[in-house]
C-alpha cells in the first residue's frame, strides 16, 4: 500500500552537544521519499551541515531561512 | 508529612538523587531492575585493555540507610492515578515518581545487527559483551577493523571515537597496525558531531591513519559478505565489526502514553525536568528527552535539580556536558558545553587524560554525594561561556 508523503517538524532549538544534525538525521531514517522536514534550529552551524547532508545523500534543500535567531530548513526527501 | 517519592532505576542519577534526599522530609523508594550497579564507562577499557577493576557494586550498598530499595523491574507507570507496576506484581505508589529508566539497546532494528553483536561483542551493553569484543580483538591477527555507531543516539558521545583510537593503540602495540585498516564510520558531518571538537580530532585520525567514512547511516549488516551498508549507499567491507548498537528508552510502558516520543524517551521540559503534562513526575539521565549528551554528568546534575526542586527551592537544568575525552595517546580533552554554550575547542593534555582515569576511582564516592562540593566548585569553575542572547524556544 502506497504512504502518503508526510510533513515532520523537528525543533532542534537550544540543542546542546552533539546538536541539530543529530535530530535531521533521526528524522532521515524515519522518512520516505516525497516527505519533508522542517528542521528549526539556533545553532548557525547547521546551515553548511544541511549543505552538506543534501550533496552526501541526494536529497533537495528547499529553504534556508534566518527569523531573528531561528533558523529554519526545509529539506525535501527525494532519495532513500 | 513526608512525601513519598519512587525512583524507577538504579544508575548514577537514581542513586545521587536518592541519596540527596533526607530522612526527614522524604520517604524514598529506589526500584531497580538491577541490584549490581554499573560503573558504565569501564566498558570501554574492559573492551580494548582488558582492564579487571571492579566495575559493578551492590545498589544496596550504595544507598543510603533510609533509602528503601527494591530489587524488581518496573513494567508500568501509571502517572494519573501515581501508581507503579512491577513484573513481582508490586504496586508501588508515590507522592513523586522520578524516572531515571536509562536506555536499551534495540537490536532488532537493523538487520544483521543481532548476529553481529552476539559474535563480536560490544562495549556500550554489559560487562559481558564488552569482554567478547575484548576476547575478539586479542584474537585479531590483521584486517580491516569497522568502528562506529549504527543510531544517531548513543551513550557518550566521544566513545566511538575513543574506541578508534584505542584500537589503534592496541593494534601498534601488538606490531599489527601495518597489516590492519582502521575504519571509522558516522551519521554525522564530520567524525564528531561538534565542529569545534571535530576540528581537534580529524588530524589526529588522518595521523593515524584512520578512515573515516562520514554520513554512514547504518541501514544494514550482511554478515555472510561481512559489508556494512548504509541508508547513503555506501557500504564498508570488515574482519572485525565493532557497531555500536541503537538505543531506545526504556520498555516501560505509561498512562498517558503520549509521555514518550517515537523511541521511548520520556518527553520533559528541559530545565524543569518534569514530564510532559504532569505534576508529580521527573526523568532524569539517559531515558530522557532532554538534548544533551547521553552521559553521567547529565544524570548528576539533573538528580540535584530535581532534589532541589522536591526540596521546594528553584531549579533548572542547563545543559551542562562535560564529557571526558580519552585521546588513545595519554592525552585527554573534555567536550564542555550546555544549551546555552557551545562546545569549544579544548587543547589535549595529560592531566586531562589522569582526570578521566581518576574519577573512576572516585566514583562510587560521588554517588553518596560526600564529594558534592567539591564537584560543585568544579562545575563553577569550569562553566563554559554563553553565546549571545538568542530568542527562547517556545513550544
Amino acid at each position: 500500500m502506497e504512504q502518503t508523503a508526510t510533513t515532520t517538524l523537528v525543533d532542534s532549538r537550544g540543542s546542546a552537544c552533539p546538536g541539530p544534525i543529530t535530530d535531521l538525521a533521526l528524522a532521515y531514517r524515519r522518512s520516505k521519499v516525497g516527505d519533508v522536514i522542517e528542521l528549526w534550529a539556533t545553532d548557525p552551524g547547521v546551515k553548511p551541515d544541511v549543505r552538506a547532508w543534501a550533496a552526501k545523500t541526494g536529497n533537495q534543500v528547499m529553504s534556508i531561512e534566518d527569523h531573528d535567531g531561528k533558523i529554519v530548513v526545509v529539506v525535501q526527501i527525494t532519495k532513500r | 508529612m513526608t512525601k513519598q517519592v519512587l525512583i524507577i532505576g538504579g544508575g548514577a542519577g537514581a542513586t545521587i538523587l536518592a541519596n540527596s534526599l533526607n530522612k526527614r522530609d522524604f520517604e524514598t523508594t529506589v526500584v531497580s531492575a538491577s541490584a549490581q550497579h554499573l560503573f558504565q564507562p569501564a566498558l570501554l577499557y574492559i573492551a580494548f585493555s582488558n582492564a579487571s577493576a571492579k566495575v559493578t557494586r551492590d545498589e544496596r550498598s550504595l544507598l543510603a540507610r533510609h533509602v528503601r530499595f527494591v530489587h524488581d523491574a518496573v513494567t508500568h507507570v501509571d502517572l494519573n492515578r501515581q501508581v507503579a507496576t512491577t513484573a513481582g506484581g508490586a504496586h508501588l505508589e508515590y507522592d513523586y515518581v522520578v524516572l531515571a529508566t536509562g536506555m536499551s539497546p534495540d537490536l532488532s532494528s537493523i538487520p544483521g545487527l543481532s548476529e553481529v553483536d552476539d559474535r563480536y561483542g560490544d562495549y556500550h551493553s554489559s560487562v559481558a559483551q564488552a569482554q567478547k569484543l575484548w576476547r575478539n580483538l586479542d584474537n585479531f591477527e590483521g584486517g580491516t577493523i569497522a568502528l562506529g555507531q549504527s543510531f544517531p543516539i548513543i551513550k557518550c558521545p566521544p566513545s566511538p571515537l575513543e574506541g578508534i583510537l584505542l584500537a589503534d593503540r592496541l593494534l601498534r602495540r601488538r606490531g599489527l597496525r601495518e597489516k590492519s585498516h582502521l575504519v571509522y564510520f558516522t551519521p554525522y558531518p564530520r567524525p564528531y558531531p561538534a565542529a569545534p571538537m571535530s576540528e581537534l580530532i580529524e588530524p589526529i585520525l588522518k595521523d593515524r591513519g584512520i578512515e573515516v567514512f562520514t554520513f554512514f547511516d547504518v541501514d544494514r549488516i550482511d554478515p555472510a559478505t561481512q559489508t556494512i551498508h548504509s541508508i547513503e549507499g555506501d557500504q564498508i567491507h570488515y574482519d572485525l565489526p565493532i557497531v555500536i548498537p541503537p538505543f531506545g528508552g526504556a520498555k516501560v510502558t505509561f498512562e498517558p502514553p503520549e509521555v514518550v516520543d517515537a523511541d521511548r524517551f520520556v518527553i520533559v521540559d528541559k530545565q524543569t525536568l518534569r514530564v510532559k503534562g504532569t505534576d508529580s513526575a521527573f526523568a532524569i539521565g539517559d531515558g530522557s528527552n532532554v538534548p544533551t549528551s547521553k552521559a553521567g554528568v547529565g544524570a548528576h546534575l539533573e538528580a540535584k535539580v530535581v532534589a532541589r526542586t522536591l526540596a521546594g527551592h528553584a531549579a533548572t537544568f542547563d545543559g551542562r556536558t562535560n564529557c571526558p575525552f580519552d585521546l588513545g595517546d595519554g592525552r585527554g580533552t573534555f567536550v564542555v558545553g550546555s544549551f546555552d554554550a557551545p562546545v569549544v575547542k579544548a587543547a589535549p593534555s595529560r592531566l586531562k587524560h589522569f582526570m578521566k582515569m581518576a574519577f573512576a576511582r572516585i566514583y562510587w564516592l560521588s554517588l553518596r554525594g560526600t564529594l558534592e562540593p567539591i564537584f560543585s566548585a568544579y562545575f563553577a569553575l569550569t562553566r563554559p561561556a554563553r553565546r549571545p542572547a538568542e530568542p527562547q524556544a517556545r513550544v
